[in-house]
């Protein structure tokens, strides 16, 4: 196990710099530059290239991206171009607001997934199953900016009972911020549920046709433990990976509820960044999410193999 | 009335000649005035011995609410995120310059609605013979939130970083060809003389506050580090700033002006990226104050009781320009065609609910002083469309692309240029694209915006109409998307540069009005107001029409 965690992490250091020469070739091909993202449309050519220059953003490319390895490697990821501050601190705050959010969404979603992908294959073909599938794929199919207006307009504005913002108040407790990000996290659930809902049904229903399953019943194990030690044990392996995949999703594709919400993700400050050609955020950002993205995926195979003794075995093998 | 003439300039003299001569009104006299550096009082005496009172007044659409605010209190406003570092050399947006607007000041400011101009850290200037020299009076007393006195060093330090040709400034765009870098020099420690490129009557305006950039900042300060300290001379000061996510200012307890100091405590920003959200803090609560909402955004607000609309009229308008030099516009009829198809009070309406004014195809809208509004209005006229492609050998009407920048309500004016214009037989196929791909390098060739045949560009406020005559209709003009050049425009245009009395450039402004209605290079369908919004309880507070959110005398009333 150990041996394929270090083989993953090796894997994973080279698909991140795989990303970072794509994002950083993919931005030289976009229209604009930074000093024309800060001076505006109608600065004149002569002004931009001036405080291009003074930004370094005119050096060549092949330079530019040397001095942000070097940085990278010395554990200094620049300073933003367009905004002129640190990009460490920025990517910090923006990860850790990600992570709550995406936390707060995950305990909202992942029970009631599970729950309702579970009733739904235990009552196969019953009202209750079409039901929560039916319910499931009308909230994928509706995307998380309609559902979030709506929510803002029903509980921020009608009711006034949640805020509208999902940034809280410097010094707030935990209770406050939970409440703050309530509502990003509910339209988020909703397009989430469908997906998870559907892959725990489908693994819920297949592990109860399965032959051990059959086994377990004609032993004459209690229903509760034919479904918790047998069934959803199984059923719950394919689940683990959409969920994981979802993580990264979560974290750093969020960009129009991070607007919708005034709230700063990473989402927001990639896209951000993306628009103003500031290559060492856009640089920092990518890295973080493929860094998530990596480590949530390598996390959803660690676990699968610890709960299918025959992956666990094969790769001790 | 004679002593006054004793003491006023040939060119205050001339003014005072107008005005008795009934060639200006006694408004138009008072704001030119301002311009020319003669005090309100002053303004007011002459006015009443020229039998008449002084009613350049009124009650001001910029500042919202009504009753007498309170001091003290937090007011919380939402902003559009300002787009870069808050640097005053560099800012070129409305987060930005709403930010150094709470902590700097300018040496003059214009009235947001009347285009008045008043002394703010400047107590008077004057000029030249021929306007090529302006010498600024600086107010005594003034200090800046560290304690130390602001003086002519400052000035002159921050107005050669704002004006160097070589350098990378934002107000080079309003300073451009007009001040450079050692044209600012300091007489004594209280007097500053701006030596100009080129005469400029309306110079006291591009120190005002509508250059956002020329907030005066300490000499020798590092602009680079303006976001650290927030160092001005203004009734605010930093309390905390968050790159992209907000800022709060505290009234500064050692403002200079002891007379107006701050009425609000404190003073909270929150940074949105887009108009909904806003809308929606402000309907739920979280903040008092919108600082701009469109009307096709903001029309739940515009009905709703509980809110207050500031309405600050404007000279940002939307150019549609037509290629002079390319099929199917170079002959000026097919152009003239175009913007006859065009129901202007319609489009205001349908866009604007009737909160703009008509334009009429030049950059002189209806608020500059100079702008003469004897030209006759373009209107609809179908009828007269027709007969000028018939005449152009297009009986049968043409196609044309028109390119659109996916920004603000230009998707939906191209609708409507769209409908207008096939009712003359011509079909208009829009091409939408976002400002990034619209404005592409910004160089002729390699731009939609500079290369389409036909094409909508915004264009922001300003409060004298030079750069909008320059750039974008000069031969040599670096935004001339029309292609238009034309050697007796750009002789006039010079003509009214150096013109430095108001009726002067108004005989000028009325030659160029009636060339460009008869060339019609590009359509100047409307100027829209300037919108922002409160709550009810909230009053006093200003909004210009480039964008700031001034929070000084505002407060609640409740």
């Amino acid at each position: 196990m150990a041996r394929f965690i270090l083989r993953r992490l090796g894997l994973a250091v080279i698909t991140l710099w795989l990303i970072s020469v794509w994002v950083f070739c993919s931005i030289q091909l976009l229209p604009g530059n930074v000093g024309r993202s800060i001076l505006g449309p109608l600065a004149s050519p002569t002004a931009v290239a001036t405080l291009n220059h003074q930004l370094g953003t005119d050096k060549p490319a092949l330079t530019q991206y040397k001095e942000w390895v070097t940085g990278v490697v010395h554990g200094d990821f620049g300073t933003s171009q367009k905004l002129q501050v640190p990009v460490r601190p920025q990517l910090t705050t923006a990860l850790r607001h990600s992570f709550e959010l995406a936390l707060v969404a995950f305990l909202i979603v992942v029970p009631l997934s599970l729950i309702g992908g579970t009733i739904a294959a235990l009552r196969l073909g019953s009202a209750a199953d079409r039901g929560i599938t039916i319910t499931g794929l009308s909230l994928s199919a509706v995307p998380e900016f309609v559902t979030g207006v709506v929510l803002i307009a029903v509980f921020g504005i009608w009711l006034n009972v949640l805020p509208i913002s999902a940034t809280w108040e410097p010094g707030s407790g935990i209770g406050s911020q939970v409440q703050h990000l309530l509502m990003p996290a509910i339209a988020l659930s909703g397009v989430l549920f469908g997906y998870i809902a559907r892959m725990a049904r489908a693994g819920m229903v297949e592990a109860l046709d399965s032959d051990y399953v059959r086994t377990a019943v004609l032993k004459g194990l209690p229903r509760r433990t034919v479904i918790w030690r047998h069934a959803m044990r199984n059923a719950l392996l394919p689940t683990i990976t959409v969920i994981a995949t979802q993580l990264g999703y979560l974290i750093g594709g969020l960009v129009v509820v991070e607007i919708l919400f005034n709230y700063q993700g990473i989402g927001r400050l990639i896209f951000n960044a993306a628009a103003a050609h500031d290559v060492p955020m856009l640089e920092g950002g990518a890295m973080v999410v493929g860094a998530v993205f990596l480590l949530a995926t390598l996390a959803a195979d660690v676990l699968y193999s610890l709960l299918n003794p025959r992956i666990r075995h094969g790769s001790a093998e | 009335m004679d002593d006054i003439r004793r003491t006023s300039s040939e060119l205050e003299n001339h003014l005072i000649d107008e005005m008795i001569a009934g060639r200006i009104t006694r408004r138009e006299f008072v704001r030119r005035g301002t311009v020319m550096g003669m005090s309100i009082p002053l303004l007011s005496m002459i006015v009443a011995a020229c039998g008449g009172a002084n009613n350049s007044g009124g009650g001001s659409g910029s500042t919202g609410g009504g009753g007498t605010p309170k001091k003290g209190g937090t007011i919380k406003v939402a902003i559009v995120v300002p787009t870069g570092a808050i640097n005053p050399v560099t800012v070129g947006d409305q987060g930005g310059l709403c930010m150094l607007g709470q902590v700097g000041e300018f040496l003059t400011i214009a009235d947001p609605e009347t285009l008045e101009l008043a002394g703010h850290l400047a107590d008077s200037w004057t000029p030249n013979a021929d306007a090529s020299e302006w010498t600024f009076k600086l107010k005594s007393g003034v200090t800046f939130q560290d304690g130390s006195p602001m003086t002519s060093a400052d000035v002159v330090y921050t107005m050669d970083l704002l004006s160097d040709s070589k350098g990378g400034s934002n107000a080079l765009s309003v300073f451009g060809g007009v001040l450079d870098k050692g044209g600012t020099t300091a007489v004594d420690d209280l007097t500053v003389k701006f030596t100009l490129l080129a005469p400029n009557g309306n110079f006291p305006y591009l120190v005002s506050r509508d250059n956002y950039n020329a907030i005066i900042i300490k000499n020798g300060s590092d602009p680079k580090d303006f976001q650290n300290t927030f160092m001005g001379t203004g009734p605010f000061k930093k309390e905390k700033y968050t790159t992209q996510v907000g800022a709060s200012f505290v009234r500064n307890d050692a403002y200079w002006d002891k007379a107006n100091p701050a009425l609000p405590d404190r003073v909270e920003f929150t940074f949105y990226e887009d108009e909904p959200p806003q809308i929606q803090a402000l309907q739920g609560g979280t903040v008092d104050c919108v600082g701009q909402i469109s009307v096709s955004g903001g029309r739940a607000l515009l009905t709703d009781p509980a809110y207050t609309i500031i309405d600050v009229p404007s000279t940002a308008h939307r150019q549609v320009h037509m290629r002079n030099d390319k099929a199917p516009f170079t002959d000026k009829r097919v152009r003239q065609a175009m913007a006859l198809s065009m129901d202007r009070p319609g489009i205001i309406e349908a866009l604007f609910a009737g909160k703009a004014k008509l334009g009429n195809d030049s950059p002189f809208a209806p608020q500059y002083p100079s702008t003469d509004t004897s030209v006759p209005q373009r209107a609809k006229d179908i009828e007269q469309a027709k007969q000028l492609l018939s005449d152009a050998g297009m009986a049968n009407g043409f196609s044309v692309t028109l390119n659109t920048e996916k920004a603000y309500e230009i998707p939906d004016l191209a609708l409507q240029i769209q409908a207008n214009a096939k009712e003359a037989g011509i079909n208009v196929n829009i091409l939408q694209q976002s400002p990034t791909v619209y404005y592409g390098d910004f160089t002729f060739g390699n731009s939609p915006w500079l290369d389409s045949t036909m094409g909508i560009t915004d264009y922001a406020h300003r409060s004298v109409p030079n750069v909008l005559l320059g750039a974008p209709l000069l031969s040599t003009g670096t935004w001339n998307s029309a292609h238009f050049k034309n050697p007796t425009y750009d002789g006039l245009v010079k003509q009214y540069f150096g013109a430095t009395d108001l009726q002067t450039q108004k005989g000028i402004a009325k030659q160029i009005e009636t060339l460009l209605l008869d060339e019609t290079p590009i359509m100047f369908l409307y100027f829209y107001d300037f919108l922002g919004a409160t709550k009810k309880s909230l009053a006093g507070v200003v909004i210009t029409p480039v964008g700031h959110v001034q929070l000084e005398k505002a407060g609640f009333t409740t």
